[in-house]
C-alpha cells in the first residue's frame, strides 16, 4: 500500500487554477471528456488536495515557472503539471519526473512545438535512469516498450495531458499527426541497468554517476527486430542496422537519434565478447548508411535525380545512437526507435532535480 | 458526493494583437517572402513572385527560407523583414 | 496555408490574440503538384494577397 503525505499546509492553499464541481466521479469524467481534456481514457479527478501533495512532493509552489514554451510564449507552471499528473493517475512521488521530463522538453534543441504538431506523428519517448526507478518500481523488464509498470504509465500519460491541455496539442487542433502511434498513449522506458555490463543511457549523456535522470526523444513507433542466429555482435548489429537502413529508405533519410533497445539475451552476447555500448554506437554508425538511389528500390525514384550515389549515414557522430538496455530475459528481440524527423528534434537528457538557470 | 477539482487548461489570456497597418497600394514596393522551404514551394513562390511583379507592379521581391521548417523564422529573417513593406509567409501544408 | 491546415492557422491565430487572422487558403497538397498547377495557385494566391495587404479603396 502506498501512503500519500499528509500535507501540513491546508490543501490546496496558493493553487490558482479555475476550480469545477460535478455531482460525482461519472459526471466529472463526462465533464473532462465533453471538453477534450482527456486522451479517450478515464482520468484521476484532480482535487486540490491530490493537486497539492504532488507540489509538496516535489518542493515546488503552485505558481513555480517550470518554463515557457516559445512558440506561443505560453508559460508553464508546477501547479498546471500537477493537476494533469494526477489526471493521469500519478502519485506524488511520480511528479518529479514529470516535472523533469517537461522541463527537458523545453530546452531549446528538442524542438517542443514542431515536435508535438507535426504530420509526422511523433510520441515522446522518455528513458528513465539511476535510482528513481527502485524508488518507484519501474521496470525494464517484461514489456519494456509497452505497459510495464504503474509508474511508467502514469508518467508517460501525464506528459501527453500536458501536450493536450497546456498546449492545445489536440489531434486536429495544433497536433496535425496523420496517423501518429500508440506511444502517444504513454511511452516511457526505465533502462535495465542493473541487468547490463553498460553505462548507463544518462552517464553516456555526462549525467554523473548515481543521478537519476530523464531522457526525452521525439520518437516514431518502436521497430521490431530479432536475431536468435548469432551470437556474433557484428552480426546483431547487423540487424540493427539494417532496420535503421530501412528506415531511412521508407520514412526519412535524415540523421538524427535513433535510439536501439537492447534485451538481455543479446546483451549476453555483447558482454562475452567485451563490447561496450561505445563500440556498439561506433558500429552503427559505420553501418547503417543509405544511398539516395536506393529511394528507387521502394517507390521513391521520383526523386532520386542525379545524386543517385549520395551517401547519408543515419548518426551525424556515434554519441547521436541511444542505447537502451531493456526488455525481458529471454527473447532475441531487439527494436530500433526512429526520431520524429532526423537532427529538427533532438534527445534532450535532464537530471531530476537540475535547475537549468542555476550556475555551474 | 460533489467533486471539485482544478482546471487542466491554460487559463492565461493572450497578448493583445494588432495587425500592421495596410498598404495604400503594392506598386513600387518591396515584398519579402519567408518560404518554410518544403516541397514545391519554390516553383509556387516563383509564380508567385512573377504575379506580383507583373500584375501587381512589386518593385522588388526579396526571397527567404527558414532553416527549420518545424520552427518559427529565425531571428536574422525577421531583423531583414524590416526593411519590407509587406511579408508573405508561406505554405503551411 | 493549404487547405488542410487552414483549421491549424485558425488556432494558431487564436492561440497568439489574433482571432479572425485572414489568410490565403490555396488547394493541398503541393508536394506532388505539377508546375503548372502551382502557378495556377500562385496566380489566385497573389490576387487574394494583395487584397489583404492594401487598404479598401475609399470612395
Amino acid at each position: 500500500m502506498v501512503s500519500i503525505p499528509r500535507s501540513t499546509t491546508k490543501p490546496g492553499a496558493g493553487l490558482r487554477s479555475k476550480r469545477h464541481r460535478a455531482d460525482d466521479f461519472a459526471a466529472a469524467q463526462e465533464l473532462f471528456h465533453s471538453r477534450g481534456w482527456t486522451d479517450g481514457l478515464p482520468v484521476v479527478p484532480p482535487t486540490p488536495p491530490l493537486v497539492s501533495a504532488c507540489l509538496e512532493w516535489a518542493l515546488m509552489p503552485p505558481g513555480q515557472l517550470v518554463g515557457i514554451e516559445p512558440v506561443r510564449s505560453r508559460p508553464i507552471t508546477a501547479e498546471k503539471l500537477a493537476v494533469n499528473a494526477v489526471m493521469a493517475g500519478c502519485l506524488p512521488m511520480h511528479f518529479p519526473l514529470v516535472v523533469a521530463a517537461f522541463t527537458a522538453m523545453l530546452q531549446e534543441p528538442f524542438l517542443l512545438h514542431g515536435a508535438t504538431a507535426s504530420t509526422g506523428g511523433a510520441a515522446i519517448l522518455i528513458v528513465v535512469n539511476g535510482p528513481v526507478r527502485a524508488e518507484l518500481g519501474m521496470s525494464g523488464s517484461f514489456n519494456a516498450l509497452g505497459p510495464s509498470d504503474r509508474a511508467t504509465s502514469v508518467i508517460g500519460r501525464a506528459i501527453r495531458l500536458v501536450l493536450l491541455n497546456l498546449l492545445d496539442a489536440r489531434p486536429g487542433e495544433i497536433d496535425r499527426s496523420t496517423l501518429g502511434h500508440p506511444g502517444k498513449i504513454s511511452y516511457c522506458v526505465a533502462e535495465d541497468e542493473e541487468g547490463s555490463p553498460w553505462l548507463p543511457l544518462a552517464e553516456e549523456r555526462g549525467v554523473p554517476p548515481g543521478a537519476s535522470a530523464v531522457t526525452v526523444l521525439a520518437a516514431g513507433a518502436p521497430r521490431q527486430l530479432m536475431n536468435e542466429w548469432t551470437t556474433a555482435p557484428e552480426e546483431i548489429l547487423d540487424t540493427y542496422a539494417s532496420e535503421i537502413r530501412a528506415s531511412m529508405r521508407h520514412y526519412s533519410i535524415w540523421p538524427g537519434n535513433y535510439a536501439v533497445v537492447v534485451p538481455p539475451q543479446l546483451r549476453a552476447h555483447f558482454e562475452r565478447a567485451s563490447w561496450s555500448k561505445a563500440d556498439v554506437r561506433e558500429y552503427l554508425h559505420r553501418k547503417a548508411r543509405v544511398r539516395r538511389s536506393e529511394w528507387a528500390d521502394c517507390g521513391k525514384g521520383s526523386v532520386v535525380g542525379e545524386r543517385g550515389e549520395r551517401e547519408y549515414a543515419a548518426f551525424g557522430s556515434p554519441e547521436d545512437v541511444l542505447v537502451i538496455a531493456a526488455g525481458g530475459p529471454a527473447g532475441g528481440f531487439g527494436a530500433v526507435i526512429p526520431p520524429w524527423y532526423g537532427n529538427k528534434s533532438r534527445a534532450v537528457t535532464m537530471a531530476i532535480g537540475a535547475c537549468v538557470d542555476c550556475e555551474a | 458526493m460533489t467533486l471539485e477539482f482544478l482546471d487542466p487548461t491554460h487559463e492565461s489570456g493572450a497578448a493583445a494583437f494588432a495587425p500592421a497597418k495596410r498598404l495604400a497600394t503594392l506598386k513600387g514596393a518591396t515584398l519579402g517572402i519567408v518560404s518554410n522551404g518544403k516541397k514545391g514551394t519554390k516553383p509556387f513562390f516563383d509564380a508567385f513572385e512573377r504575379e506580383l511583379k507583373q500584375r501587381y507592379g512589386v518593385a522588388k521581391v526579396v526571397r527567404t527560407t527558414k532553416s527549420n521548417y518545424s520552427a518559427p523564422a529565425e531571428a536574422g529573417i525577421m531583423t531583414e523583414a524590416e526593411r519590407w513593406q509587406a511579408l508573405v509567409s508561406g505554405i503551411g501544408d | 496555408m493549404t487547405s488542410n491546415f487552414a483549421g491549424a492557422a485558425e488556432l494558431m491565430a487564436r492561440a497568439l490574440g489574433a482571432e479572425g487572422y485572414r489568410f490565403v487558403v490555396i488547394e493541398h497538397p503541393i508536394s506532388s503538384a505539377s508546375a503548372e498547377d502551382l502557378a495556377g495557385r500562385a496566380r489566385r494566391a497573389a490576387a487574394e494577397c494583395a487584397e489583404l495587404l492594401c487598404a479598401p479603396a475609399s470612395g
